[in-house]
């Protein structure tokens, strides 16, 4: 049996189109999450501090696959109110990009020196002044070409998706797969358009990396996805 | 709310667990031990004097690290018998999770080695030591000394990593959650007791890590 | 005379550029040879090729009677001892155990003995105190203390210092140069790339002027240095005199 794979492209392109969609909502709502995570981590109560670090050591301990079947399956029948696949995904992504994420803010606003802190202080800015005009603007330096390994990392974890039922680009790949004669090729093109994409993230962030001579891809823990 | 968090609900699950957890830590550990070894050879690869092996060695790494997990371990599954290997799901999963892996070891391995100086080589040459010893004495325990705290990292990675196993119906620990979730409808209880299997294991990496660390690197013995 | 060290024409090449072009020396036992010139001259790699860190590409070496060849280096090595710029102190071995390492891997020797002698030493270069610690608790001139009773403890025939002094802050030159004096006085041989031309004048029995790969002087260094018979050593030497 022969197969016109062309014609299957706009439908992977749609798909392709999806799974970006999910993963940088996933991203975005992480990243918030996690500046908000780091600024605990840095808080002047120790409480705060510990349940920040339990925050992070909890998300980089679980699977996030097991989060995205609780937020699927668990959470309707705890809540009992309905969740799409849809934000099912992007609240498991979410919370696992906010605790990487946190510790990449973290590290950022550390960067900045403590007498920039008090420089600030001294001419009269208030604690959030200080962030907005002083602190934020030296640190993004530093956190954004990790933030780039991170939303890599979220755009492959993005694919688990799949087995809870929503049609990203790897299910849209394995329904492809299954109505025609089941080869891997389907599953071939799939790996092929990730890493196109996931390639030319990494390029788009080693130029940032060189534009801003700091920093480093951030892909230890739990990167693998 | 009509949802009452009891753990009594899944005592009759318990024992598939232990079975389930075995098979997470087995398959994890093997997968450790496999890209070790491929990743040192792609490390290895990557050192080489032939640009064409360089490259080899470079684009794994690029394919592991900017393609999902789960598209290599379907691959490796569905693979086989379009070719006429016949893999069970623990060996597709074992092979697809090890593949993945070491492109993550290799670089790993590949920064351990870059931070030995040049002139560690060249004292141990001048020293009279041979290729074999200078690695045994002098290049290794200074790479371990390097790599440990990533390797540590990439260990735990592999054990979360290796939840994806049950896309491709091996009875680990994931899919131990979801199979009783979905029996029992006890989603909560399964999702907690997953969690501390996960994060017992990761801890127990962490901290093993740590009291290694501290008994095999006394202070000041850093690199310079 | 009994000649330790024989260079006979030897060449070595970069790729197309000749770093030492054709060099022929002599060296006996108990002479102390301070090699000067520019930086780039070829000093340094022709320590290097003694001992077989770089190959030669023309010419022999003989080192007490035998060729330096790929297959005998193993041999010469026991017997050279080697001091660098940058110490090259292995950072996950204790000082001492930066001693012992090669006398017990590659001499097989027992450790007892050759924690005697590791002891010895460090007395000798006056770093008893610092036995424990490890090279990045060390400062340089500590560190190339070190690295000479590294070299010592394999009992070497020959010692090679390439610019032993060059790495280090100024307030530690002397405690190095001063123990490179102490075994200067027990008869040892030794090869010194150096920039100290007070040490070449003071401790060298022979100094060799090197530049553009040639050995263009080769003499008594108080005489060469009084009075350079050559217009190229005597623009060097008036350069880092003054």
């Amino acid at each position: 049996m022969t197969v016109d794979w062309l014609a299957y492209a706009p439908l992977i392109l749609r798909a392709a189109g999806i799974t970006l969609w999910l993963s940088w909502l996933g991203m975005l709502v992480g990243a918030v999450g996690g500046t908000g995570i780091a600024l605990l981590r840095l808080s002047r109560w120790r409480i705060l501090r510990l349940l920040a670090l339990v925050y992070t050591e909890f998300w980089r301990s679980v699977p996030i696959l097991i989060v995205m079947f609780f937020c699927y399956f668990g959470v309707p029948l705890v809540l009992g109110i309905d969740i799409s696949p849809f934000t099912a995904a992007t609240v498991a992504l979410a919370l696992h990009a906010s605790s990487t994420m946190s510790e990449v803010v973290r590290a950022g606003i550390q960067s900045v020196g403590r007498g920039q802190w008090e420089a600030a202080q001294a001419a009269g800015l208030t604690p959030i002044q200080t962030m907005r005009y002083v602190i934020a603007p030296q640190a993004i330096r530093v956190v954004l070409p990790p933030s780039v390994g991170v939303f890599i990392t979220t755009l492959k974890e993005s694919s688990l998706a799949s087995i809870i039922g929503y049609i990203e680009l790897t299910k849209t790949g394995l329904l492809i797969r299954d109505s025609t004669d089941g080869g891997f090729i389907p599953l071939l093109a799939l790996a092929v358009i990730y890493f196109l994409i996931n390639y030319a993230i990494s390029l788009g962030g080693g130029a940032l990396e060189r534009r801003f001579h700091i920093g480093r891809r951030l892909d230890t823990v739990g990167a693998m996805a | 709310m009509g949802y009452t968090f009891t753990l009594r609900t899944i005592y009759p699950y318990l024992g598939t667990l232990w079975q389930a957890a075995g098979l997470t830590l087995a398959l994890s550990l093997l997968a450790i031990v496999i890209s070790i070894v491929l990743g040192a050879g792609i490390a290895i690869l990557r050192r080489s004097h032939s640009r064409l092996l360089r490259f080899i060695g470079a684009a794994y790494v690029e394919v592991m690290r900017n393609t999902p997990l789960l598209v290599i371990l379907y691959i490796v599954y569905f693979a086989g018998p379009s070719i006429g290997i016949r893999l069970s799901s623990f060996n597709a999963a074992l092979i697809g999770l090890s593949l993945n892996s070491a492109g993550y070891m290799a670089e790993i391995l590949r920064a351990g080695l870059i931070a030995v100086a040049p002139g560690q080589f060249e004292a141990a040459h001048a020293q009279g030591l041979t290729a074999l010893q200078t690695f045994r004495y002098v290049v290794f325990p200074q790479v371990f000394r390097t790599i440990y705290a990533p390797l540590g990292n990439q260990v735990i990675a592999v054990i979360l990593a290796s939840s994806l196993a049950s896309a491709i119906a091996v009875d680990e620990v994931a899919s131990w959650m979801e199979t009783v979730g979905s029996t029992s409808f006890r989603f909560f209880e399964t999702f907690v007791v997953a969690a501390i299997v996960y994060l017992v294991l990761c801890q127990a990496v962490n901290l093993g890590r740590l009291g290694i660390g501290r008994m095999l690197f006394r202070q000041g013995a850093v690199a310079r | 005379m009994n000649p330790v060290l024989q260079l006979d024409s030897i060449v070595k090449r970069f790729g197309s550029r000749t770093i030492l072009d054709t060099v022929s020396m002599t060296v006996n036992a108990g002479e102390i040879v301070c090699f000067v010139g520019p930086s780039g001259t070829g000093k340094s790699t022709l320590l290097r090729c003694v001992n077989g860190l770089e190959q030669i590409q023309g010419g022999q070496i003989s080192f007490e009677g035998t060729a330096v060849l790929p297959r005998s280096i193993g041999a010469v090595r026991k017997r050279v001892g080697m001091i660098f710029q940058h110490f090259n102190l292995y950072p996950h071995l204790t000082a001492l155990q930066n001693v012992m390492l090669a006398p017990m891997v590659v001499h097989k020797e027992a450790k007892k003995t050759v924690e005697e002698r590791a002891r010895a030493l460090f007395e000798k270069v006056r770093l008893s105190h610092r036995i424990n610690a490890y090279p990045s608790q060390l400062s340089g001139g500590e560190q190339q203390r070190v690295a000479i009773a590294r070299a010592l403890c394999a009992q070497p025939h020959l010692l090679m210092f390439d610019e032993p002094t060059s790495a280090l802050d100024p307030e530690t030159v002397g405690d190095v140069l001063g123990v490179m004096r102490d075994l200067a006085k027990e008869g040892r041989t030794m090869l010194v790339v150096t920039h100290e031309i007070r040490f070449a004048a003071d401790v060298g029995t022979r100094m060799v002027f090197m530049d553009q790969g040639k050995i263009v002087e080769d003499g008594d260094p108080r005489a060469m240095i009084a009075a350079p018979k050559t217009e190229r050593a005597r623009q060097f030497l008036s350069s880092i005199h003054g």
